[in-house]
């Protein structure tokens, strides 16, 4: 059965109400999913085969080492899910290059960083690390 | 804002196609675009978005950074080189401004 006009209404009246909730709801996600797909083409990454090394407390969240590598990989991306903006940065290498790298990088609060790298069969790869922010870089 | 000042760490010799570290470095504030000055006035967003490293012209490795990398970007990686050469590092900036630094790898 089709909804009536006064079911649609309330049903909006609902959503609306929660999308103005300051709480867990509206600040679930700075869009990490989406990113990562975008990065991926829509691919689903696997868990494994992908090194991240990070501090377990950062002092300061201005400079975070944040260490990757995964064998085989031409391309590596690093995300952040409690920044303002969820992409961080991305590697790509050339075969005179193994994919390892080491970058610094901002922190607004603790949080989880992930790294996904597409590996030489074309597949997908993450790892994620919770990092511990004392102090929260600008980011 | 000063010049940004490129700077580049390299072992003084390498051996062909082994692996070497590489630090590099330049010197630039990163304005995500999220901050406000003392008066209160928005600073634009103005960062170093991607960073090059070509060898003899080839890409060694390439990097698009985000407002989410520090102040003074730091990266470090390993490249090999087949023989002597001359290295080409080259940060780009929001706008367009490219800031190069040329070094010779010498293989022993």
């Amino acid at each position: 059965m089709a909804p009536t006009r006064r079911e649609v209404l309330r049903l909006g009246a609902a959503g609306a109400a929660i999308a103005l909730l300051p709480g867990a709801a509206a600040r679930a996600s700075n869009g990490v999913p989406e990113a990562i797909a975008g990065f991926s083409g829509g691919a689903a990454p696997l868990e494994g085969g992908v090194l991240l090394e990070v501090p377990e407390i950062a002092d300061n969240g201005g400079a975070v080492p944040v260490r990757v590598a995964a064998e085989g990989a031409r391309r590596i991306a690093l995300f952040a899910d409690a920044n303002p903006f969820p992409n961080v940065a991305e590697f790509r290498f050339g075969r005179l290059a193994p994919p390892a790298a080491t970058i610094r990088i901002r922190l607004a609060e603790s949080q989880n960083v992930i790294a996904v790298a597409e590996v030489a069969d074309g597949t997908f790869r993450r790892a994620s690390r919770r990092i511990a922010v004392t102090v929260g870089g600008c980011a | 804002m000063a010049e940004p000042k490129p700077r580049v760490k390299l072992p003084k010799s390498v051996t062909a196609g082994v692996p070497f570290r590489v630090r590099t470095r330049i010197t630039h504030p990163m304005h995500t675009g999220l901050r406000h000055d003392g008066d209160g006035n928005p600073v634009p967003r103005r960062i170093i978005n991607r960073f090059v490293v070509r060898y003899e012209g080839e890409v060694a490795i390439s990097v698009d950074l985000e407002p989410a990398v520090s102040a003074d970007p730091y990266v470090e990686f390993e490249m090999s080189v087949p023989e002597s050469g001359e290295l080409e590092f080259e940060w780009v900036e929001d706008g367009g401004a490219v800031y190069r630094l040329q070094r010779r790898i010498d293989v022993s």
